[in-house]
């Protein structure tokens, strides 16, 4: 036996089946490639000298965790895709006298032939790409850099072993897959799987629960914190949705519609319904992950592009004025040395404060049962939306913010809800029972409140006083939870640098007092850190796109070829039997089409439900433009649906290249 | 009038690179008359198959004409063929063609379906011929839940339920095994005797002996016919095993 006749052998069944192959390989090299390239950013050296660079380590090292687990999952899809329809072939070398080793030391070299293509190919493609990936991801952070050429050792090794790794366990598993198949069972394993579906009635019910909880949860959450808790059950409960009635509950539909003797006993819907059937037996869970990754990839993209793009509007949220300065103490002397240290830095920096807002408050942290507020929660385990803040400000400092003489009786204040409505005519706290004069519609810098995510009430009451008297309600003493404190905040028409070395300046001065602990914000200090964040996830939510796309085009390419091999004898049947040949192809061109679009159809139904639950995460990150939000999604969508249009022109080809062979 | 008029039929095959020239059929000329049971002999590459896919008008000759019912089929558009193959053809194959996606029932009614017929007037053919053919008891299974006998008998089915003028079969006890085939071949006399004009391609000797007509086909050519008249079945067999040993040792016969 000439000495390389398995190596050539491998070689050959490579390159006659490429058809299948060649996806293949071209997958797993971009799986390498990409991860090497997030692997490359999270070991580069350049990197580390920005600002917030070990924010942006852990997200690739995050991405880095994605990427593995995707590729693993897919690589294994992809090759036992290739076993199944190569088994005829094994089959065929064993009925001809090879043994089962043979067979293995054949299919030993492919994998190593498989392997070494795509690390080198995706090492060699991820090394010419790293240094424009890096120049992009600084384009995005606004980062000024600039690097020599590099090749981290680290991001290499890592890439070699898990991709090693990974090629060897599925060596392992084709393996046993041929070692535990009988020669006949190899050569018929294609022709089998004809079965009619059956109807599982109880598990397409399952899923519709199943996805209309998911759905509920998405649409009736109110309350952002517990958005972001139940975000992941709604993501788990629709997952469960979609995977069975894309696989038990499209069946139970079609056999429903297949009782209807009147509707079903017609040209077009009885090829199409029992064609229909048996697509869905083979396709469920194809189709199920693509409408998942799909709907990923819509999801992952629109949030982060929108949270890059509306950056000026969460920094604008989360930081109502330019500079804000809080201390823990309305004390009057505390007071005046917190303003006269801002107007002296001001002046000393030649600024003029503009917008200036400031006031006293009260700030408790309350459960709300109706009007009535409480300090503790009644049962354990209260859901998060019913915390608030309920902040009670003195009428003279709501006077002076609004710069108008509104008058409040003995026991009557005005409240505002930040992000709703309060809605009750009464407000009862402790001893008190307050009564509501006018619920406002607005309040100047929504009060300066740092954040959106709790919920928070504004209580102006007639007169400092009665804040005192809270503070000194026997119930309170000794304990924490309640809050005193001053706000200051002002906006700055300057540069950039000015604002900063103002903001500096702030810091040193206060920290040097000893009356009260002062923490001074200032929006373009924080711009940094939010661009590096914001940024950050923009990049893996595009990169982390692009990989989930690549993984949904292969599937979408696999599908085609199972079915086109599929098809081709019904072609000849149904033209035997009295179709023409044009008739054919329409009705199987119509199937493949619905089947092709359903997944993206019921994504855009996911994304749609998904709406109202991500624009209240998106306010945790102090997203709040819901019309940016809107406009990215659907921009999204359209690009992704085009995209999608697009790989099913070109692996319809491949398809009717298969199916409608002579 | 004859039902079936084949006129010097001729069909050559060109390799897909435009190379050599393989010529499947010279020159075929044969008549049926209604009600007529003819059964096509040949080896293996004799154009068995091609002649039958051309009178299926599946295929298109090179030259020469096939006239069924008065109808030439080479005037025939493509949509137009595919009807009238509908209304005038029934098929029997050999490994049966059943759709693996329809119940026994849906695959007999499949035809009719596609021809736009009432429900009403699926149930009223469906039921006397199914219980002619035995197999009423089996229509909602499918094709994989039931034997191969009952797959062909199922596909019989599909071939009559039109009522075609001509039922052309391809093989049809190739996958069965003995006692189905028996069965399959006196059923094909029963429905011949019914008045079916039936065209069955096959090399298998005995199922030739139960056709009233035998023509035998050889590179090309018809080479020789046999009538049965009033020879019984195991006569007829005989006769054509004595033909075929003929043309096997290179024999000039004439027609």
């Amino acid at each position: 036996m000439p000495r390389l006749f398995y190596p050539k052998l491998a070689l050959g069944s490579i390159k006659r089946h490429r058809q299948i192959y060649g996806p293949y390989l071209g997958a797993s090299s971009a799986m390498v490639g990409m991860f090497y390239m997030i692997m490359f950013l999270a070991a580069n050296s350049g990197l580390s000298s920005m600002p917030g660079s070990r924010t942006l380590k852990e997200l690739f090292n995050f991405g880095a965790v994605v990427v593995a687990l995707f590729a693993a999952v897919f690589l294994f899809y992809t090759n036992s895709f290739l076993m199944k329809r190569r088994k005829r072939e094994l089959g065929l070398y064993n009925v001809l006298g090879m043994e089962k080793r043979h067979i293995a030391r054949i299919l030993g070299w492919e994998t190593l032939f498989t392997a070494l293509f795509s690390l080198a190919a995706g090492l060699g493609g991820g090394t010419l790409l790293s240094k424009l990936i890096f120049l992009l991801v600084a384009r995005i952070l606004d980062f000024p850099i600039s690097i020599g050429f590099e090749v981290p050792r680290l991001a290499v090794l890592t890439t070699l072993q898990l991709f090693g790794a990974l090629f060897v366990v599925i060596l392992v598993s084709s393996l046993s897959q041929v070692g535990m198949a009988k020669p006949i069972e190899l050569l018929k394993s294609e022709a089998a799987g004809e079965r009619e579906p059956r109807a599982r009635w109880l598990l397409a019910l399952l899923g519709l629960v199943s996805l209309g909880c998911g759905y509920y949860l998405a649409l009736a959450i109110e309350h952002p914190l517990d958005a972001l808790v139940f975000f992941l059950v709604a993501v788990v409960l629709v997952m469960i949705g979609t995977y069975l009635l894309f696989t038990t509950g499209s069946i139970a539909l079609l056999k429903l519609l297949r009782k209807n003797k009147r509707l079903y006993y017609r040209p077009k819907p009885f090829i199409a319904i029992s064609g229909m059937l048996y697509r869905m037996k083979q396709n469920g869970v194809g189709l199920a992950n693509i409408c998942i990754l799909s709907t990923m990839v819509l999801v992952t993209l629109s949030t982060t592009i929108s949270l890059y793009v509306g950056i000026e509007d969460v920094l604008r949220t989360r930081y109502p004025r330019e500079v804000v300065l809080a201390v823990d103490s309305y004390a009057p002397e505390v007071v005046e040395m917190v303003r006269t240290t801002a107007l002296s830095a001001l002046e000393r920096h030649g600024l003029k404060a503009e917008e200036l807002v400031e006031y006293r408050l009260l700030s408790f942290l309350v459960f709300q049962d109706g009007d009535r507020f409480v300090r503790e929660t009644g049962a354990a385990g209260a859901p998060l939306g019913g915390t608030h803040s309920l902040d009670f400000i003195p009428l003279e400092d709501y006077n002076r913010l609004v710069e108008e003489q509104v008058t409040l009786g003995e026991n009557e204040v005005l409240v505002f809800a930040i992000g709703g409505a309060y809605g009750h005519a009464a407000l009862k706290f402790l001893d008190w029972s307050f009564v509501v004069k006018e619920e406002l519609e607005d309040l100047p810098a929504g009060g300066l409140s740092s954040t959106q995510s709790l919920g928070s009430y504004y209580v102006v009451v007639r007169d400092p006083g009665i804040m005192e008297a809270l503070l000194q309600h026997p119930t309170l003493q000794g304990s924490r939870g309640a809050y005193t404190g001053y706000k200051l905040g002002f906006d700055l028409d300057t540069s950039r640098e000015q604002a900063l070395a103002l903001y500096r300046d702030l810091k040193e001065t206060l920290s040097l007092q000893e009356e009260a602990f002062t923490m001074v914000e200032s929006r373009e200090a924080a711009r940094e850190d939010f661009l590096v964040l914001y940024g950050g996830l923009f990049f893996l939510g595009i990169f982390l796109g692009t990989l989930f796309m690549l993984g949904t085009v292969l599937i979408i390419y696999y599908k085609q070829i199972t079915e086109g091999y599929e098809d081709r004898r019904r072609y000849v049947i149904l033209r035997q039997v009295g179709m023409s040949s044009s008739e054919v192809k329409g009705s199987i061109k119509s199937q493949v089409l619905s089947v092709f679009y359903l997944p993206l159809a019921v994504a855009a139904v996911h994304v749609a439900f998904s709406f109202p639950m991500v624009t209240k995460v998106l306010v945790v990150f102090n997203l709040t433009d819901k019309g940016l939000f809107a406009l990215c999604t659907a921009a999204t969508f359209a690009a992704f649906a085009m995209l999608y249009a697009l790989v099913y022109r070109a692996t319809t080809r491949v398809y009717y290249r298969i199916a409608a062979a002579p | 009038m004859y039902l079936l008029e084949v006129k010097n039929l001729r069909k050559v095959y060109t390799t897909r690179f435009g190379g050599a020239k393989v010529e499947a059929l010279r020159s075929v000329s044969f008549t049926m008359e209604k009600g007529e049971y003819t059964a096509v002999m040949g080896e293996s590459g004799a154009g068995k198959t091609t002649l039958l896919n051309i009178l299926a008008a599946l295929d298109r000759p090179t030259s020469g004409e096939v006239i069924l019912g008065g109808k030439q089929l080479s005037d025939l558009k493509d949509q137009e063929l595919a009807a009238f193959r509908r209304s005038n053809l029934g098929f029997v194959f050999q490994d049966f063609n059943l759709l693996p996606t329809f119940s026994l029932k849906d695959n007999i009614l499949l035809p009719l379906v596609l021809a736009g017929e009432s429900y009403a007037e699926m149930e009223n053919r469906l039921q006397p011929l199914t219980r002619k053919l035995g197999i009423s008891q089996v229509l909602a299974k499918f094709p994989y839940e039931v034997s191969g006998g009952e797959q062909q008998r199922a596909a019989i089915a599909r071939a009559l339920i039109t009522y075609p003028q001509l039922v052309l079969a391809d093989e049809p006890t190739g996958a069965l095994d003995s006692r189905s085939s028996d069965s399959l071949l006196r059923l094909f006399g029963e429905i011949n005797e019914a008045g079916q004009t039936i065209l069955m391609v096959t090399h298998s000797v005995k199922a030739a002996s139960h056709a009233k007509r035998v023509l035998f086909i050889k590179d090309g050519e018809i080479f020789h016919q046999l009538y049965r008249g009033s020879l019984s079945i195991p006569e007829m067999y005989e006769r054509i095993a004595d033909t075929l040993t003929l043309l096997a040792a290179g024999g000039d016969l004439h027609a």
